[in-house]
Parts: structure tokens; sequence; C-alpha cells
């Protein structure tokens, strides 16, 4: 039982970094049809840029994050702007083009801070707590805290902002968006730098929890993917559950099949999108003939 | 003329034979180390023709391919270090498996495309990369080394400078395999899919089947690489395998052009060679080709293979900007079928109906866009469907012909009951269609827009491209002579090689009735033929169609132009908020109130364009 509980705090933790993650996907899909395959790599900068400016210029945490998550939106933009030419044109361009940005991030940060990574002491440290016989570190509570206030004031953004209302209607119809005077590009733009921000958020949350390195992204990144398509790619809470669903899935693969953990994560992860690609929430995409 | 019509055949030949010669003497020019660096890029140049033909010709994003590579490489090791077996023998156990991981990896793309495709194979690359690392009989991290040198005759095979003409074979074979495969049924048929699978269903090709060969083909491609590399390097490590090497291998791939197979050639060799002269410098050099993937995309999405066509066009343009590729012909009739003759005034034949819809209901979540639709054509008719917009007329035609499954109702096509077929089987069974908003294969050209069509092979007939080439190639050339005739009948013989964008609307559309019409089907179904369409080219269309009809196709068209309607059809079915509300001859249903208060809906400005067109189709009738 204990372990169990054990297993069940360092999921929900790192569920949560998954539901950031699941987030920024699902955000950019929704407003341009598109997922960002760089965004592992714009989550690893997030992560080098906080533990940068924590550890180097020993700024506080909450400031070393707000640096990164604005480093990376400036890198969403130009990943859009780059990328705009084939908006609405060749979705799977757009695809190979953002694993080509993926590239370039990985190399830059190789570059920039090496290939060996680095580890990032936690920025809290009190004593764990103590319920019902269950260690729960102070930082992961902290990790909850951070990603829940997030998930609200994204949902208060796309619901109560007219910006945010003006993002929703150019995922649903990009043409007639237009017609009412919303600039298409501007949106998707912000979908971009929001979508970054979000990955740099998990970044520098989970630098802390693993080991900084310039390939890190690489299974975050899709098990956060996998968190979007459980929660069925559309809303917040959606993305929420999937996350945690996703960390729960990790934790107890971890537990149980030690090194294949994610061996069992990914082959889970396949044969529930050949079942239901939709998604437990289920949001149908339709043929149009 | 022969002379002009040789030249390129020459010249093919020429470059071909240059490029033997090339590499027959090239490691009599090379160091030991250069030598080396050539055989690995040769295995990267077969790995990279699988991933161009799964991704670029079959269009399914496949990130996978060098877990394919893995397996190859791997089992080829375990059966020679852990089993025994010789080399040879391992090689034939370890092709099969990577093939049979390529199925297994390749299911998900009979539920999801695209990005999700993108994202599931990558992580079962993960997946595979996490078993080879952690699993005792793969080595784990450390790998596994003392993989035999291969034996061949007399031929000491642990010289690079042997291995090379090993591999120079295999990747002639490799490359001239994956060539044919493209240039005949079977790539058309997958350049279709790329283009829309949709469309492609409707002409007899069945989309899962093919998308499964496919990644089936990708893990021969490679399986025969891993082979190839345990050979050469005689040890197997799981960093060869990793995610980085699969985004060089899709950066080989889209800098050389991943729709054509000689690109991804060019892009495999190229890179693979950049890489080991700037080893030194191996960040700088992938920093170097992800800002080359991000500039191919934008700039140059058909890569270095594409450059040349994009400048040849360029060049043409500036040349002649206002030159046509040629003039639409005259429509020539087809005889009057021997098996069917129809005559346009005698009524439809009153034997069993060719088409009968009963009761289909069709919802999409609270809309109901049909509601119990029945609907009855005999053979030998000309029916048209007429209705305001909304009323569901495509809906109708998309469950007809399979795209959609109705709720309820039941289908029966020449006999058969069809409810819920699917499009490729309802293809073979004598259906075809046209689309409201055109669907040809964009980056096909007309000729292979109707060759993709006129093949009414099953997939399974495939099995000939591995066992009877030469087979495949004689039904090939007989669907050429077969598509040139169909072009001059339709008039499109000035337009066969010309890129279906690049051509007026007009015969786009005909172009997509002469695609409808290869497959010679019983029933075809036309969606407004005539939008967009001129006057002219309206009296052309209507020519076509009493031409098919009396050919013994019977046809079913939906349209807006009741002028066409009325001259054409000899019954016509209204359809309003998804029913059907009327039946009869044009002149009955055009009098009848229920229709007249569809389409006036009360408000008097909305009819009177109906009325004038249906006085002056009466009119052109006559």
């Amino acid at each position: 039982m204990q372990v169990f509980l054990q297993t069940l705090v360092g999921g929900l933790s790192l569920g949560a970094v998954y539901a950031l993650v699941a987030l920024g996907f699902s955000l950019v899909y929704r407003t341009m049809g598109l997922v960002n395959f760089a965004h592992a790599d714009v989550l690893m900068v997030g992560a080098y840029v906080a533990s940068t400016f924590s550890m180097t210029s020993k700024l506080p945490f909450a400031l070393a994050v707000a640096a990164a998550i604005a480093v990376t939106a400036l890198i969403g933009v130009v990943i859009e702007r780059v990328l705009r030419p084939l908006e609405g044109k060749d979705f799977d361009l757009m695809l190979i083009g953002t694993i080509g940005f993926g590239i370039v991030l990985e190399s830059v940060a190789t570059l920039v801070w090496g290939a060996t990574g680095r580890a990032v002491p936690s920025p809290v440290r009190t004593a764990p707590l103590h319920l019902f016989g269950v260690s729960v570190p102070g930082y992961n509570l902290v990790i909850l805290g951070v990603a829940a206030l997030a998930m609200i004031v994204l949902s208060l953004f796309l619901e109560r902002t007219k910006r945010g209302i003006a993002m929703q209607a150019v995922a649903m119809d990009y043409e007639a968006a237009t017609s009412v005077g919303i600039h298409v590009g501007r949106s998707n733009a912000i979908a971009f730098a929001i979508g970054a921000g979000l990955a740099a958020l998990a970044g520098a949350l989970v630098g802390p929890l693993l080991y900084v390195s310039p390939s890190m992204g690489g299974s975050l990144g899709i098990k956060g993917f996998a968190a979007a398509i459980l929660g069925g790619f559309g809303s917040v809470p959606g993305a929420v559950v999937g996350g945690l669903g996703v960390g729960l899935l990790d934790a107890f693969a971890a537990g149980h099949f030690q090194g294949y953990s994610d061996l069992v994560t990914f082959v889970v992860f396949a044969a529930l999108v050949v079942i239901r690609p939709t998604g437990v929430f289920g949001e149908a995409t339709v043929n149009r003939a | 003329m022969t002379a002009l019509v040789n030249r390129p055949a020459v010249a093919r030949g020429a470059a071909l034979a240059l490029l033997a010669a090339f590499g027959w003497i090239l490691p009599y020019r090379l160091g030991s180390y250069d030598m080396h660096v050539v055989d690995i890029a040769l295995v990267f140049a077969i790995l990279a023709i699988g991933q161009g033909l799964v991704m670029g010709v079959a269009g399914q994003i496949n990130l996978a391919q060098i877990a394919f590579f893995g397996v190859g490489a791997y089992a080829a090791a375990i059966a020679t270090t852990h089993y025994g077996l010789g080399f040879w023998a391992a090689a034939a156990v370890a092709v099969p498996a990577a093939a049979l991981t390529g199925l297994l990896v390749g299911l998900p793309a009979l539920r999801v495309q695209s990005h999700y495709l993108g994202i599931v194979t990558l992580g079962l690359a993960l997946a595979f990369l996490n078993w080879i690392t952690n699993a005792d009989i793969t080595g784990g991290a450390s790998g596994i080394p003392g993989i035999p040198v291969p034996p061949l005759g007399g031929l000491d095979l642990s010289s690079d400078y042997l291995y090379y003409y090993l591999e120079l074979a295999a990747f002639a074979g490799a490359l001239a395999f994956g060539l044919f495969v493209v240039r005949t049924p079977l790539g058309r048929r997958l350049r279709a899919m790329r283009d829309d699978p949709l469309a492609a269903g409707s002409v007899g090709a069945r989309i899962p089947v093919l998308r499964i060969t496919v990644f089936a083909f990708a893990g021969v491609y490679g399986g025969v690489a891993g082979v190839l590399y345990a050979g050469l390097i005689r040890f197997v490590a799981p960093e060869t395998f990793s995610v980085s090497d699969m985004f060089l291998l899709l950066a080989m791939v889209i800098i050389g052009g991943r729709q054509s197979l000689w690109g991804c050639v060019v892009g495999a060799l190229g890179l693979s060679i950049i890489r080991e002269a700037f080893i030194d410098l191996a960040t700088d050099a992938q920093l170097a080709y992800g800002t080359v993937v991000v500039l191919m995309v934008v700039f140059a999405p058909t890569g270095l293979a594409g450059i040349p066509t994009r400048l040849a066009h360029a060049v043409r343009r500036r040349r002649a900007p206002d030159a046509t590729q040629g003039a639409l012909e005259p429509f020539l009739p087809y005889e009057p079928g021997t098996d069917a003759p129809f005559d346009r005034d005698e009524p439809p034949g009153a034997g069993a109906p060719l088409l009968d819809l009963h009761g289909i209901t069709k919802h999409f979540r609270g809309l109901v866009a049909l509601r119990g639709v029945s609907l009855t054509v005999a053979p030998g008719e000309i029916r048209g469907v007429v209705g305001p917009n909304g009323s569901g007329k495509t809906t109708l035609f998309n469950v007809i012909s399979g795209f959609y499954k109705a709720d309820t109702g039941t289908a029966v096509l020449d006999g058969r009951a069809v409810t819920g077929a699917r499009p490729y089987r309802l293809a073979h069974l004598g259906l075809a269609r046209t689309f409201q908003n055109l669907r040809l294969f964009a980056d096909l050209t007309v000729r292979e827009n109707v060759l993709v069509a006129l093949d009414r092979t099953r997939t399974r007939w495939s099995w000939r491209y591995l066992l009877w080439p030469v087979g495949v190639w004689r039904h090939d050339r007989g669907l050429a002579r077969q598509a040139d005739e169909l072009l001059t009948r339709y008039g499109l013989a000035q337009f066969g090689a010309a890129a279906p964008r690049s051509l007026p609307y007009g015969i786009q559309r005909r172009v997509e009735i002469a695609r409808a019409m290869a497959g010679s089907p019983r029933l075809l179904l036309l969606d407004e033929p005539a939008a967009g369409l001129n006057g002219e080219e309206k009296g052309q269309l209507a020519e076509i169609v009493r031409s098919i009809r009396a050919h013994g196709t019977t046809v079913v068209l939906i349209e807006h132009d009741m002028g066409l309607v009325m001259s054409l059809c000899q019954r016509v079915t209204v359809l309003a908020s998804g029913a059907v509300i009327a039946e009869g001859t044009p002149a009955e249903v055009v009098a009848d109130p229920a229709v007249i208060e569809a389409y006036l809906g009360g408000a008097a400005m909305a009819g009177a364009p109906v009325s004038k067109q249906a006085e002056t189709g009466a009119e052109e009738a006559r």
C-alpha cells in the first residue's frame, strides 16, 4: 500500500508536467492543426535557460522560470514565422519543418551548454511532508500547484479574453475567422508563443526532478503528446486527465518493469491509438468528401 | 522524329552506364578510410530508399525506419553470435524479421495518419531502443561484438574494398526494384493514395492494405540495410539506432527529395559523406543540416531532385507566359454498347434496378443529413438529383459510394447487397464517381490519373512484383495503351503529361470524368459536373453524358443547373432537408407544389431563377 501511494505521488508530479506539455501541444494543434515536433526541444531549452539563470546568475527560481518562458516564447514566434508560408497548404511538410527546428535547437543547446547535461538542485529545500506514511517532497507540491495555476490561467485566457476567444474562433473555422477581421497569422503566432512558454514551464519544473541534457526532450515530448491524445486533443481538462494518466502509467510501469518502462509506455500508447484514435474524451475529426 | 523519341532513352542509358563505370572504378581511387565511409554511405542509401518509398511515395509519416534498420542488424547479430547461424542464414532470418516489424509498426497507420502516425512510430522506435539497451540478448548498452565475416566464395569480405562490391550489387538491386515499383501500377496507387486517399479508394485502391504493404517494404529495405551494416562493421550497439540518427535519415530524404528515389539516394550519400568529413564538428554539422531541412521545406519542398523541374518550369513561364500545353480536342463518342443499347425515348428498363436504396438515414451528431431516403435507379437511366443547398445530395452520394456508413437502411447495387461496403469494393463492383470540388491526384500527371483508375487488379495481385516482374511490366504496357485510347476519346491527348492543377478548370472536370470512366463502371455518379463550366462546355458535357449512357453506363447526377437537368435526365429525384420530396419526369417535378415550396420557401425572389432556367433548359432540349 505504501509503495502504491509513494508511486502515486511520483506519478502525479510527473503527470502534472506531462499535462503542461500536452497543453502546449494541444493549443498549437487546435489553432493550426499542426503538431509541433520541436515542442520537446523547446522544453529542453526552457529547462536549460531556467537552470542557467537560477544556478549561474543566482536569480530566484520564479524569475528564472519567467526568463525561460520569455526566451522560448520568442523561439515559438520564430518557428511560426518561418513556417507560415506552408500554413494551410501542406501539414506534412510543416511537421517535417518542426522536426528540422528540433534538430537545430538540440544542436544549439549542445553548442551552448555542452553534451553532458547537468543536475539541477531542487529550489525547495524544506523537509518532505509525511502523510499516511508517504513522504511527499515539498518540490512536488510546488510542481502540482504551479501546473494547476498555469492551467487555470490558460482556461481563463481562452474563455474570458477577447484574444483567447479569437484564437478559439480560428481553431474552429479559419476562413470565417478571417472574414470577421481576426488576424490569423498573429493568432497562430500567439498560440505558438504560449505553447512554447508552457513547454518552458514544464522543462523548468521538471529540471530538478530529472537530469537536464540536450536529449532530455525526446521521451518527455512523446509522453506529453500521448497525454494530449488520451485527453482527446482539445480541452484543458482533457490534457490534465491525460497528463495525470500517462504520469501514473509511467510511474507504475517504472515500478513493475524497471528499465523497460519506456517500452511498456510507448507500446501501450501505440495500442491505445490503434484502438481509440480520438482519445478517451473523443474529439472526432471528420473526413470531408 | 525517331531520333527525337530515342534521344532521352539513349541519354538515360549513357548516364546509367557512366554511373555504373564510376561505381566500378571508385575503389581504385580511394584510400581505406574513404572506402569505409563510402560503404557506410551505401548502407544509408538503401535505408533512405525504403524511407522514400514509405514517406515520399506513399505519404506515410514513418519515424521508425531506423528501428527497422536496427531489427535487421540486431537479428543478424543475434542469429550469428547467439544461435551460431551462418551469416547468410542469419540474413535470411533478419530481413523477414524487419519486414514483420514494418508490418506491425504500420498497423497504427490503419487508424491514424500524418502527425499522429509520426508520433506513434517515433514512440515505437524509442520502445525498440529501450529494449536493445536493456535486454541481455542484445548485450545491453555495450552491444554485440564478434559478428562473423560474411563468406562469399573465395572472396575475403573483411576487406572494405571487396565488401563495397557486395553492397553496390545490393544497392543497385534495391534501387532498381524501388524504381520499378514506383513506375508501375502498385507505385501509382501508392502515389494516388498519398495525394488523395478518398479519391484513390473511389477508383479501387484498397487503402489499408496499401498502407500495410508499404510499411512492409520499408521494413525489407531496413532489414537489408541492417544486415549489410552488421556484415560491414561486425558490431552493433544502440547508439547507431538513436532518434537523432532517425532525424538524420529524415534530413537525407527531405534534402534529396522525398518523392524521388534518386533524390533520396543523393541525399543519403551526400549527407553520410559530409557527416564523416566533419566528424570532429558533429554538432555544427547537425546544426547545419537541421537548418537546411527547415529551408528546404519552406523554399524547395521537392528537395534537390525537384530543383531541375522547378527551374525548367520557371524558364518556360518566362519564355512563353501564355503558352498552354495544347488544345482540348472534341470528345469522340463511344460506339453504342452492344450489351445494353438504350434509346433516349424508350422508358428505362422494367427489369431489376441497378441501384436500390431503401430507408437510408445518416446522422452527424445532432444533425440529420438524410432521413429514410429510398431511391431506385433502373439500368440505362440518366437520373437527376436536385434540391436546395444542404438538402443532403452529396451526403447521399457519399453513402452510395461507401465514404459514409449509413446509420440505417440498405443498399443494393446490381443485385448485390452492398450496405456498408468500402469504396474500393464498390469500385470493383462497377461504381465510379466524380467529386463536387474535384479530387484529382495533384502530383500525378493527367495520364497517370487515368492509369490509376484503369488498373482493376486486386492488391494481392502484387505478389507478382516479387516473383514475376515481367508479368507486371506486361500488364503495365497494356494499361498504357488503354490510357492513350481513353485520353484520345475524351479529347485530352494533348494534356497527358500535364499536372492537373496547371489546366483550366473545365479541362480538369473532363479529366475527372475520364478517370471515373476508366474502370468501365456500370453506374457513374456525377457530383455537380457542370459547376464552373461555361455554356459551350456544358453542351459538351451533355453530349459526353449521353454517350456514356448509350455505351451502357447508368448515370446519376447532382446538378444545380436546371436547364441541364431538364434536357438530360429522364427522371429527377428532389431532396429537401434530407428527405425525398418528389420524383418523376422533369416536367412533373417542376410542377410539383412540394418542390416549388422547397425552392421558394415562401420567399418569392428565390424561385425566379429556377423556373427561368427550367424554361430555357426545356427550350435547349428542343
